[in-house]
């Protein structure tokens, strides 16, 4: 399951999911830029959409949150522009999505686990939130561990293996019949599962980070 | 040689019940948004808390099908594909 290397720079391989993982960065960055440069008080045009975005993330963090949340908001946010557009990047030919390789989603997924720990400390002090692995008796704690371990990786493997499984399908329905049939089914993993894994690994790491800190 | 035969076939078999759940879970969340929409009808101004709150759950109960999924591709991408790359270098 190693990703294809295509090429070096010096020593360090240039993987297929880093490639495009770079693009979407610059993507959004210029995006970013070009969208932000005169924010107005009335929204005209592309503001409409960035206030839409901002908007719908922060809704979602608030209320599952509360206000205290509010600092969420960027990195969920980035959490979702990165993984809604590297699912919808697959569409194009010769692109793959990032989410395509298990490295990818496990280091978003590491990410929200940090953090939600990192909160944790923060807001219950480093006793009481060691003394939540020991909840609701000591002898709990291996399984409290083994929760711990296994949401990672099923928050990681759910949108890895959604995305990766909708491609294997792909290329065996490419084998089988390269012309007309692979459109619909493109669109539909494509696009829309996409975008229902973005919202379902967005609303999970929300999740994850409020049952951490409450 | 056949002992290699023998060990992917059983490997296939393995894949393809263990791709079951799959099915099961399928079951499952159709039965949640069937009940989601029941909700729905019933109350239609709750109708965006009882999206995510099914949405929510679909997806934990998902966790069972994607765990024998990750079992599966790491059986055939990592005992399966050199296996069978061995067994065509001996014919």
């Amino acid at each position: 399951m190693e990703a294809e290397v295509l090429f070096y720079i010096h020593s360090f391989p240039i993987s297929k999911p880093l490639l495009f993982t770079w693009i979407i960065m610059a993507a959004v960055s210029v995006a970013c830029f070009l969208l932000t440069r005169d924010l107005k008080k009335v929204p005209r045009g592309a503001q409409h959409f960035l206030e839409l975005a901002v908007d719908g993330i922060e809704n979602l963090v608030v209320g599952n949150m509360g206000p205290e949340g509010k600092k969420f908001v960027p990195l969920i946010l980035t959490i979702a522009v990165y993984v809604g557009i590297s699912n919808i990047i697959g569409v194009i030919p010769g692109a793959s999505s990032p989410t395509e390789n298990l490295n990818t989603t496990l280091t978003l997924a590491s990410i929200v686990f940090l953090v939600g720990h990192w909160a944790a400390i923060k807001k219950k002090g480093l006793w009481t939130w060691f003394k939540g692995f020991f909840e609701p008796y000591f002898f709990m704690f291996p399984i409290n561990i083994a929760g711990e371990i296994s949401q990672v990786i099923s928050h990681a493997f759910r949108l890895y293996g959604n995305v990766f499984g909708g491609g294997i399908l792909l290329s065996i329905i490419y084998m089988v019949a390269p012309y007309v049939l692979p459109t619909p089914l493109l669109g539909w993993f494509g696009i829309f599962s996409g975008i229902i894994q973005t919202a379902v690994f967005t609303l999970l790491a929300v999740v994850y980070i409020q049952v951490k800190i409450s | 040689m056949l002992e290699i035969a023998i060990i992917v076939a059983a490997i296939a078999i393995g894949s393809g019940i263990a791709l079951l759940a799959g099915g099961l879970v399928g079951i499952g969340e159709g039965y949640a948004a069937g009940k989601a929409v029941e909700a729905m009808a019933r109350q239609p101004e709750m109708e965006g808390q009882i999206r995510t709150t099914m949405i929510l759950g679909q997806a934990v109960s998902e966790s069972g099908a994607i765990y024998s999924l990750a079992v599966v591709l790491l059986l055939i991408f990592t005992v399966v594909l050199p296996l069978v790359n061995r067994l065509l270098e001996l014919l």
